[in-house]
């Protein structure tokens, strides 16, 4: 089960003690309010980069993630707007539903590999935007904007969530908030990825004809894989949606599908923090470059063919050079 | 490992290369406006001169000495923040405005960035000025944001009711692009032509935004033999594409939009077919466009080598800004008193010949002054070059 | 209807050419190529440089977006993805390689060509009608025939030389093929220096037609990849099929579905899904990629 050395609980706890403590006293200290929405936006997008690698993991090519991402921000905005839901339903509500039409959908296309399955979720990406535009409960070509901020939540009148709308700056509560909920999603990672599970969608990855042999059902493996995924992109996109206070068919597109795809790739394909940590450096470092003006794009773009060139293993693969752990 | 040092190596070149970023300050105190748009990607041309309008005129108010408001000279400096048109990155963008401490912020260009930003810009005291068209970002409780220039709904009447009485025309057909911004254009042409009596003969045509050749989505547009044809929120890409197409299709009639373009892109484009091709702009056709203007276009054609007329919209902005804290020193960090301001600024419209003023407006359609009151001119294009074919204004 | 027959042709011709080349790469390499429509954005601005500033004649403007785009597909393969395919432990992880070139040729065409949509002078003017059930003009007639010319063109090379023989191989087993003696290193090269040449050449002779902006590159890798998708990866007459089915999916889709307004392009791409779902090697490929 849990086999965390003493090395790994350190680290673990250095990095809460980071992002919970670090990150704040160091923006405190120089000023910079600003990086609180990019990490805010990178812990969100981590969540969805993170389903996007479990899919990965049982050896599936993914770019259809912004199609969930967008779905779970429309289900939670119409849940809050319409239903007069409190946002923190809504927000496990947006991840089941998208898992529910990943399970749909997944049952004739999880059959696809390789560039097959990569295309069939570029498309679906661009259904979901689509069929965004033409629903009238999604209100259309018009989105749907000035979404309440998620309100208080209280348990026998004892508050247990505040009011995001009474508070005098919503920045740090979303950071919080963005935090919390990636610790889970790459806690639940980690820990799937070393159960039973984990060890059945290592064996799908490198062979599924073999695994299917020795009696694992691969094709319920690949269905629950795929609705968990997809539920991190409906959380993450369900947040995300909160803190625009708006959402609209372009919310999430293809950009944003290849996007999450290319974190994971970036991270490492074999580390579970890779994502993580690909997602850190994508959309952190663009916003680094801003100094930069006209050739932000081309530096950026320059950086990253660089990184692939000499780490063509992702960024983490740096670490292991006394020999592989995957 | 030779992999380590081809790192360090790449991060040292880095960290060098943004030491030098760090330009020269000049004398003056520094005013920062900032811009948050789309300047790179498929929108690219949108943001691209909206940022070099407000650079050229920045430049040309620094290089004569600066701005005065209040007694302190400024020198202005735009800061601006390529947002991908993707309303995740204007959020951030728009966060760095607030971490530099601006307070008029133009853009962003597109309906989703616009409406994304407002919680953003509300909380932390920014007006911005963005060029999306939605009633909701106007109309209280939004307050912050201005529209920076005239939407569909309020320049698709006069030029439908123009066509009406000078053309004859009877009936018309709408085509846009399959995408938020151009499909709400197109909701609101075809409520303003039914309004004033206008028969719709075929408005749920799209098109997606990636299609290069428009003869197969004409083609069904063509058969309904309509009178004018209205290309909504047309790009200045896909316009004459569209133009080159529904004459090749032998369509007579006449083509209008509602958005600026580029007479230099519909010649190269579209070419003689172009011809009587109604779109708005501002105010640089020759008969409309002060000295002031056309020195405008001139430092605008030195500094970038070419000129956009998609910028003849795009220079009021800025302006506006920049007058309104003359008139009220007190709004330049506190954008209360900007709003104050708003209700009886008034200026003369330094780039239009006549007595145009520069002020807010926007009762009608919003209920409050937020929106700009730029010279609704309609230019027709003819021969390469755009001429005035009527100035209407906006209340 | 001989409207849309013809509509579909000419979209079709066009398409297929796009889609060679990036069939062409991800048979070689099993590289998914995002970089395919800045590729063909480059050619369509050399050959307006060319052609349209520079007053060159438009066939050697083409040459020259033929000539840019080989040289600049070979130092990418050579320099980039041969490398990185050799260091990577997952084939995929070229993906990341060939957005980040989409990324860089994207920043690299808006410092260098502007933001603006280029257009240049017709190379022929006129308008062929028929009755008005066939309206079609002369450029595009003639595009077409260049296009269907070129297609021919390129199977004859891939059929009865050498070298495509030796790409035919390569694309076939990689192993069996440098246990042949086939100079693997080298083809691969050549062949995505081919790819990057057909990108060039449909990008200079789409010029005529359709202008070229700075946005056009990244919608085009996705449609050339579902003209891909719908004939079978990796196939060469599966991308001609692909383009030529999508050309009139688009034609006979528009016209047939107009009237559905805003939902005509989410029929099409849901019958997409539903026929990649249901036969997923596409109509050519193998199956399982």
């Amino acid at each position: 089960m849990f086999n965390v050395s003493a090395k790994q609980l350190t680290g673990v706890g250095v990095f809460l003690f980071a992002i919970f403590v670090g990150v704040p006293l160091i923006i405190g200290a120089t000023g910079r309010w600003d990086f609180y929405f990019t990490l805010t936006s990178v812990a969100l997008l981590s969540i969805a980069s993170a389903g996007v690698w479990l899919t990965f993991y049982i050896g599936r090519i993914n770019i259809g993630q912004g199609a969930f991402a967008l779905i779970g921000a429309y289900v939670s905005a119409i849940l809050v707007v319409k239903a007069g839901w409190s946002f923190w339903i809504s927000l496990p509500a947006a991840g089941f539903f998208a898992a529910l039409v990943a399970i749909l959908i997944g049952i004739p296309i999880l059959r696809l590999r390789g560039v097959y399955f990569a295309m069939i979720t570029l498309v679906l990406t661009q259904v979901v935007t689509l069929t965004a535009l033409a629903l009238p409960i999604t209100n259309g070509a018009k989105g749907m904007s000035s979404i309440p901020l998620p309100s208080g939540v209280s348990l026998f009148g004892i508050p247990i969530l505040p009011d995001f709308a009474g508070m005098e700056n919503t920045k740090l509560a979303f950071y919080y908030t963005a935090c919390i909920l990636m610790i889970v999603t790459y806690a639940a990672l980690y820990r799937l990825v070393n159960s039973r599970l984990g060890h059945l969608c290592r064996s799908m990855q490198q062979n599924e004809e073999l695994a299917s042999s020795i009696g694992v059902n691969i094709a319920y493996i690949r269905i629950v894989i795929f609705a968990i995924s997809s539920f991190f992109g409906g959380i993450g996109g369900a947040m995300f949606g909160s803190i625009a206070q708006s959402v609209y068919p372009s919310s999430f597109q293809v950009v944003d599908s290849v996007n999450f795809m290319l974190n994971c790739f970036l991270g490492g394909l074999g580390y579970v923090f890779g994502p993580m940590l690909g997602t850190l450096v994508l959309y952190f470092g663009w916003d680094l470059l801003f100094e930069f003006g006209k050739y932000q794009m081309l530096i950026y773009s320059t950086v990253l063919i660089l990184i692939i060139r000499f780490l063509p293993n992702g960024l983490l693969s740096l670490r292991i050079g006394k020999g592989g752990d995957k | 490992m030779q992999r380590r040092t081809l790192m360090k190596a790449a991060l040292t070149a880095v960290a060098l290369t943004s030491f030098q970023a760090t330009s020269a300050l000049a004398e003056n105190t520094v005013l920062k406006i900032g811009f948050v748009g789309v300047t790179s990607g498929p929108a690219a041309a949108w943001g691209i001169s909206n940022q070099r309008s407000m650079e050229a005129r920045a430049a040309w108010i620094n290089e004569t000495g600066g701005y005065t408001i209040g007694g302190t000279t400024y020198d202005i400096e735009i800061v601006s923040f390529d947002d991908q048109k993707d309303p995740k990155r204007a959020i951030a963008g728009m966060e760095k405005m607030a971490q530099e401490g601006i307070h008029y912020v133009v853009g962003p260009n597109v309906d989703d960035g616009a409406a994304a930003v407002r919680p953003v810009a509300e909380s932390n005291g920014i007006m911005y000025f963005p060029y999306a068209f939605p009633k909701s970002l106007y109309q209280a409780p939004a307050s912050n944001a201005v529209l920076g220039m005239v939407a569909n709904y309020q320049s698709g009447p006069s030029i439908y009711k123009y066509l009406m009485e000078e053309k004859g025309v009877k009936t018309v057909a709408f085509i846009a692009a399959n995408e938020s911004d151009p499909l709400s254009q197109r909701d609101g042409g075809v409520e303003a032509a039914e309004a004033l009596g206008l028969e719709v003969v075929s408005a749920n045509v799209t098109y997606q935004v990636d299609t290069t050749d428009f003869t197969p989505v004409l083609t069904p547009v063509m058969r309904a033999q309509p009178d004018l044809l209205v290309l909504s929120g047309v790009s200045p890409a896909n316009a004459p594409q569209l133009i080159r197409s529904a004459r090749e299709l032998g369509f007579q009639g006449v083509i209008s939009t509602e958005t600026a373009q580029d007479a230099g892109v519909l010649a190269e484009g579209a070419g003689d077919l172009a011809n009587g091709f109604i779109s708005v702009g501002g105010a640089s056709t020759p008969e409309l466009a002060s000295p002031m203007m056309n020195e405008f276009v001139q430092r605008y054609t030195d500094m970038f080598g070419e000129y956009n007329d998609e910028s003849n919209t795009k220079v009021y902005a800025l302006e506006y800004i920049l007058e309104t804290l003359k008139a009220d020193p007190a709004a330049i960090t506190d954008v209360d008193a900007f709003k104050a301001a708003m209700d009886t600024f008034e200026a003369p419209n330094p780039y239009m010949n006549g007595d145009a003023k520069l002020r807010y407006v926007g009762m009608t359609s919003f209920g409050q002054r937020r929106q700009v009151a730029v010279p609704l001119v309609v230019n027709v294009y003819q021969d390469g070059a755009f001429e005035t074919l009527f100035v209407a204004e906006v209340d | 209807m001989e409207q849309i027959l013809a509509n579909g042709v000419y979209l079709g011709s066009q398409y297929a050419m796009i889609a060679l080349g990036l069939t062409l790469i991800f048979a070689l390499m099993n590289v998914l190529n995002f970089a395919h429509g800045q590729m063909y954005v480059i050619g369509g601005f050399v050959t307006y440089t060319f052609y349209g500033q520079w007053g060159v004649p438009f066939v050697l403007a083409l040459f020259m977006s033929c000539v840019t785009l080989a040289i600049l597909g070979a130092l990418i393969e050579r320099f980039l993805f041969a490398p990185v395919i050799k260091g990577s432990s997952r084939e995929e992880s070229t993906m990341l390689l060939a957005a980040g070139i989409a990324f860089f040729l994207d920043a690299v065409i808006l410092l260098v060509f502007g933001e603006k949509q280029r257009g240049v002078p017709k190379i022929v003017d006129g308008v062929f009608n028929y009755d008005f059930r066939l309206i079609m003009p002369y450029d595009r007639i003639l595009i077409c025939v260049l296009a269907i010319l070129s297609i021919v063109a390129f199977i004859g090379l891939m059929q009865y030389t050498k070298t495509g023989r030796a790409l035919r191989a390569l694309a076939q087993d990689r192993t069996a093929a440098q246990l042949m003696g086939v100079n693997v290193d080298r083809y691969s090269m050549i062949g995505f220096a081919l790819g990057a040449m057909l990108a060039g050449l449909v990008g200079g002779l789409l010029v005529t037609i359709t202008g070229v902006n700075l946005g056009m590159g990244g919608p085009t890798s996705i449609k050339a990849f579902m003209m891909v998708m719908i004939g079978g990866a990796g196939v060469i007459s599966g991308a001609i099929w692909g383009g030529i089915i999508l050309g009139f999916m688009e034609a006979i889709g528009l016209a047939l579905l107009y009237q559905y307004g805003d939902i005509t392009y989410l029929l099409i791409f849901v019958s997409l899904m539903i026929f990649l779902a249901i036969r997923p090697q596409g109509l050519m490929g193998k199956p399982w990629g």
